[in-house]
């Protein structure tokens, strides 16, 4: 299990014992089945098969990614029962039996093009894993720059899954001599580390040249070190360092109960709140057959530790709180922009207008001089 | 390392554009059809009972094909000629086959419906139908040209029979004219054809 996927697993047991501390769901134990698919999607759909048929669990919690969610679909949607998805991703899907809490490219990835082009300029390099979810980014991420005036791609690399540090030497070299204003990062899991790791050898300069990423969390900061992660930008609906009283008050009581070794991030957060969804939902209905439950998660409003979110009847995905943040020496994010208000998901968006963002993002503190 | 070049095309980009009509039975595939074309983003407008006649500007017609005794003539068809179609059918038999290709639907989609599939469908029908009407365009204008050319050909003969010149002179002779005229050479042989037929007949 990686750093994120096990952060994810333990927002979901989190949001667990708090249910059962508060005296569970109509005075009833919520009890967790836990079974470790190791990351493939093969081992995914059998587990989820043994979930349905042996333990006759109505709703699972899970999937870290769209290969482990494309496998899992089929035994979700032939047994009807209901899956919570905790991760962002490309979008363009909607199941009846699935319930999306991560967000779509146009919470994350529209905000942070419109920022970073206005920012550092509209010339990107863009680099990515070799799958589906950074051939989406990279497809809508090209059509933005190329709206700005002067938008140029310098660059479309995809590396391996399991990239190493020497698989991205030549990719470091060309974005030195090419000199874009900024790379936009798909990489993802373990070579996340590899990837900024080389930037830093090859003594790339995150302030002059940052890189934007979709995927980097407190996680993958943790993992790579404070100091190769500075400067560099992410675009998230949540970061630990959200300073409300409410995300304090939640992130307090995790780390109280499980200590330091997990970091808070987006993913964390999503797995955390989906469960209070299902709990809301199951406690004004009383059971969770899917049909009895989802009237009741659909439409359902929380509050998140990013603030208030609402499962939006039509597509079955999240109203979420974009935000953008940028690593500082202690190895948080420090939100540079933010939505002026919660923004509903639009899972099938092929063509997205930057335009509409110049409103809809706020600039946080000192990074506010110029407005975006 | 691999190299990309992802980009959308032009196309797709057009789809929320799209003016949609649904004919179909307000059931099970009807909801699933119109709430997945409204997550698409489409502009889609349900009629059933089918209308007499849909909006003229209608893009795209997703129309349930229900096995009858007899093909029934459906008179909305006339009223917007440029949309596709997409059948929706129950059946995959050769009576519904036929039903539906006398419709001339291009693309189909198989009760009960899932929402995935639809947009597949509706991009891979318009992406063909614009082929298809690319390729239409092309024969018309081929057809012209060949029918054209002919025409030069023949008028051609007449000047080098009635003139005694030959074939570079008769094209000659045929271009100068409409040069002189401000009109296609095609018109100076119909010109030709025709004044030959009265002489000659």
């Amino acid at each position: 299990m990686s750093r994120v996927e096990t952060s994810m697993l333990f927002g979901t047991m989190f949001s667990i014992e708090e249910i059962n501390d508060a005296g569970g769901l109509g005075g009833r134990e919520l009890v967790p089945v836990h079974y470790d698919p190791q990351s493939n999607p093969a081992r995914y759909a059998q587990l989820a098969a043994k979930l349905i048929q042996e333990d006759k669990v109505n709703v699972i919690f899970g999937c870290a990614n769209s290969n482990a969610r494309k496998a899992v679909l089929p035994v979700i949607e032939r047994s009807n029962r209901m899956l919570f998805y905790p991760m962002m991703y490309e979008g363009f899907e909607f199941s009846p039996n699935v319930i999306y809490t991560g967000g779509t490219p146009n919470q994350h990835n529209a905000p942070l093009a419109h920022y970073m082009s206005n920012r550092f300029g509209p010339r990107v390099y863009m680099v990515g894993s070799d799958y589906i979810f950074p051939y989406e980014s990279n497809r809508t991420m090209s059509d933005f720059i190329l709206q700005q005036k002067g938008g140029k791609k310098l660059g479309e690399r995809y590396v391996p899954l399991d990239a190493q540090e020497k698989d991205f030497s030549a990719i470091v070299q060309d974005i030195k001599q090419k000199q874009p204003d900024f790379v936009f990062s798909t990489v993802v899991g373990q070579s996340t580390r590899m990837f900024y790791q080389a930037y830093a050898d090859a003594g790339l300069d995150p302030r002059q040249m940052p890189i934007a990423s979709l995927s980097t969390s407190e996680c993958e900061v943790a993992e790579m070190g404070n100091r190769i992660a500075e400067g560099h930008y992410t675009a998230a609906p949540y970061f630990r360092s959200i300073s409300t009283s409410r995300n304090r008050s939640c992130v307090a009581r995790f780390v109280k109960r499980f200590g330091d070794r997990i970091e808070p991030n987006m993913s964390w957060e999503a797995a955390y709140f989906q469960v209070q969804i299902f709990a809301k939902a199951i406690s004004q209905v009383g059971e969770d057959a899917y049909h009895a439950l989802l009237p009741n998660v659909l439409g359902c409003e929380i509050e998140a530790p990013q603030g208030d979110i609402r499962v939006d009847p039509v597509t079955h995905h999240t109203r979420l709180h974009p935000r953008i943040g940028r690593v500082n020496a202690s190895g948080q994010f420090t939100i540079v922009a933010q939505a002026l208000s919660a923004i509903d998901a639009d899972p099938y968006m092929i063509s997205h207008d930057l335009n509409d963002w110049t409103h809809a993002l706020q600039i946080v503190g000192q990074d506010g001089n110029d407005t975006i | 390392m691999k190299n990309g070049k992802r980009l959308t095309p032009e196309f797709l980009k057009q789809l929320r554009l799209r003016r949609i009509a649904v004919v179909h039975p307000r059931d099970e595939d009807g909801d699933v059809l119109m709430q997945q074309l409204q997550r698409i983003g489409c502009r889609a407008q349900a009629f059933w009972p089918p209308p007499k006649s849909l909006p003229s500007d209608t893009d795209v017609i997703f129309c349930a094909v229900q096995p009858a005794a007899a093909p029934t003539a459906l008179e909305w068809l006339q009223s917007c000629p440029g949309a596709v179609i997409i059948a929706v059918i129950g059946y995959e038999n050769p009576t519904v086959f036929d039903d539906m290709l006398q419709l001339g639907a291009s693309g189909v989609l198989t009760s009960p419906l899932r929402s995935m599939g639809v947009m597949a469908a509706l991009v891979m029908t318009l992406a063909l139908s614009e082929e298809v009407q690319a390729l239409h365009k092309r024969v018309v204008r081929l057809e012209q040209k060949l029918s054209s050319v002919n025409q030069i050909n023949e008028a051609k003969l007449i000047l080098m029979r009635t003139r005694g010149v030959n074939h570079t002179e008769a094209y000659r002779m045929i271009r100068e004219q409409a040069m002189s005229k401000r009109i296609a050479t095609e018109e100076i042989a119909r010109a030709i054809i025709h004044a030959n037929d009265i002489l000659s007949s």
